[in-house]
């Protein structure tokens, strides 16, 4: 036997069996609806003659098998394949069930292969990286549109040449371990999100596949390492960072960006924010991350498919909001990195950004604890 | 003859042999180095000094344990990291049994590998942080530091980068830098990882000959 009949022989009828269009369906009523084989005309005899036929290099006439129902009549003269001459894609899309192009409804009562994956692609492809670099480059474009008007924030009283201690050395390699992680993974991140529509069409697909795989391995590596800054960064800075009503204020005056004195304690509400965002979206992309790392944990692929969804619109959303940091902590205000670099920041500094604070530290209580705790 | 070929093959063993010599001359040089004849006479061993002020450094002074924490923890997971990937990674023990040495011992299994490569990077990325958020770090940093600092992680970098095995690109990158790395080392303050022994041992010798535990 030729291994080509041993194929038509056995996977066939296989694939038939299979069909749910053979398998008895309960119908509303409580009848039984029967598949095509009980309609006479694509049974298995009849296509195994047609695939003999066309073997041979015959034809047989048209009508000698039926088109199955709901299929427009016509001529069997069309490709064979397991189901005569109906196509394939009527038997997937029965056997599927659920709707691909309608988010809201993934799964049908009968359904035999998922739609979310369907709809994941789409998600990920039609709306996240299409729409997702946009939002880092907007945020850039707003950080120029206010240096434009506003320039840089000056110390108005000028630099005082004394110094209050703010931040210790643990708090400083914290942060700047966490930064240093956090870019890494950020650009690593943006690599794989947006390599394919980005890179691949400039470097082609040699080039594009280096880069995807380097990155990858980086991310991977380096994801691991974020969970552990973000517990340390979590415990170093926590103090200081639990809301206070003094912050509702700096909400109204939109933190004095445009002008006017914001009182403030040790941090004012923007810092809160973003530590709080941090922590709180940090988090989900550690989870999310280590779902993508150790999928074999979930037995769930939409719970892996949710985490990719989840993991891009979080780290798009904190890289965004992480340019404004950034901004703000460098170029954008004249003394604010030196509490980074230094430990230490001018007494005028803290007076104009930090008014509770700086009385707190100052006061007679406040340099009591500071020379306990030197 | 292919990028690859000439980061593993010649400019490979031209960098070795530059790193070997070069370590080798300052070594010798600071051995060879005359001192000053001291006249006193000893009250203690400087033999046994060398040896208890290179052990003693090891571990900070308890005065200091506190405020160093980091550095040691810092330096400890770098190092030690370092050498276990230098000596036990899969990939490296494969490349000094086929180009250099002609036997092989066990490597770590990938789960190992990761975990200590975890490591070396957070010491490595806390070792040069606290050097730039530390002002009098900062001040007695110069350039020669920095360079080392970022050659060594682009080195450790771009080895990860290659871990999947899949690019020759990726494996010549990584290979390029290994090269520089071996060729920047003995001209650099790379040279602590051998000069250490010298500096700890001769201030553990002056101690000791006059009977001061350093």
């Amino acid at each position: 036997m030729s291994l080509r009949w041993f194929f038509i022989l056995l996977v066939i009828p296989g694939l038939l069996t299979l069909t749910p269009l053979r398998a008895t369906a309960q119908s509303a009523g409580g009848t039984v609806a029967t598949g095509v084989s009980e309609r006479g005309k694509q049974t298995l005899e009849d296509i195994l003659a047609r695939q003999k036929a066309a073997l041979r290099g015959l034809k047989l006439a048209p009508g000698t098998a039926a088109a199955p129902a709901g299929a427009p009549a016509g001529p069997d003269t069309g490709p064979l394949g397991p189901r005569g001459n109906q196509s394939l894609s009527d038997i997937w899309n029965r056997w599927r069930g659920g709707d691909p192009l309608n988010l809201l409804k993934p799964y049908s009562a009968d359904q035999v292969m998922t739609t979310s994956g369907e709809q994941w692609r789409l998600l990920r492809v039609e709306y996240i990286r299409r729409y997702a670099g946009w939002f880092p480059l907007g945020a850039l474009v707003l950080l120029v549109a206010f240096w434009m008007y506003r320039g840089r924030i000056r110390i108005r009283a000028g630099r005082a040449g004394r110094k209050i201690a703010r931040f210790t050395i643990t708090q400083r390699v914290a942060h700047w371990f966490t930064a240093g992680v956090f870019i890494l993974l950020a650009l690593t991140g943006l690599l794989i999100l947006l390599g394919r529509p980005l890179i691949l069409p400039w470097l082609g697909h040699d080039a594009h596949s280096v880069l995807i795989s380097a990155a990858m391995q980086a991310h991977n590596l380096f994801g691991p390492l974020f969970i552990a800054a973000l517990i340390w960064l979590f415990i170093k800075f926590l103090p200081g960072n639990l809301f206070h009503p003094v912050d509702l204020g700096w909400i109204l005056r939109l933190g004095g960006l445009f002008g006017g004195h914001v009182s403030a304690g040790r941090f004012n509400f923007g810092e809160k924010a973003w530590f709080w965002l941090l922590i709180i979206v940090g988090a989900v992309l550690s989870i999310t991350g280590l779902a993508m790392e150790f999928p074999w944990l979930f037995a769930d692929l939409r719970w892996l498919q949710l985490s990719t969804v989840l993991h891009a619109i979080g780290a798009i959303v904190l890289i965004s909001v992480a340019l404004g940091h950034i901004y703000i902590g460098s170029i954008g205000m004249e003394g604010a990195i030196d509490s980074m670099l230094e430990g230490e920041v001018d007494e005028n500094w803290a007076r104009e950004h930090h008014d509770l604070w700086y009385q707190e530290v100052t006061s007679t209580t406040g340099k009591e604890k500071e020379e306990a705790s030197a | 003859m292919s990028f690859l070929q000439i980061v593993e093959g010649p400019l490979f063993w031209v960098a070795a042999a530059v790193f070997v010599l070069g370590a080798l001359w300052r070594v010798g040089g600071l051995i060879a180095m005359k001192r000053r004849r001291d006249i006193a006479p000893p009250t203690g061993s400087a033999a046994a000094g060398f040896i208890r002020g290179n052990l003693r450094h090891f571990l900070p002074r308890a005065a200091f344990a506190r405020r160093t924490w980091i550095h040691l923890v810092g330096g400890y997971g770098f190092h030690l990291g370092l050498f276990v990937l230098l000596l036990f990674a899969a990939p490296h023990v494969a490349f000094l049994d086929k180009r250099i040495l002609g036997f092989s011992w066990p490597a770590l299994p990938r789960w190992a590998f990761i975990l200590v490569a975890e490591i070396a990077f957070a010491g490595l990325i806390i070792l040069w942080v606290r050097r730039i958020s530390e002002p009098v770090m900062r001040l007695i940093s110069d350039a020669d530091d920095h360079v080392g600092s970022w050659l060594t992680f682009l080195v450790m970098l771009s080895g990860c980068f290659a871990l999947q095995q899949s690019h020759d690109a990726l494996r010549a990158t990584h290979m390029f830098l290994v090269d520089i790395w071996l060729l920047y080392f003995p001209f650099s303050r790379l040279m602590h990882a051998f000069t250490f022994v010298l500096s700890r041992g001769h201030t553990g010798a002056t101690y000791g000959r006059r009977g001061i535990t350093p």
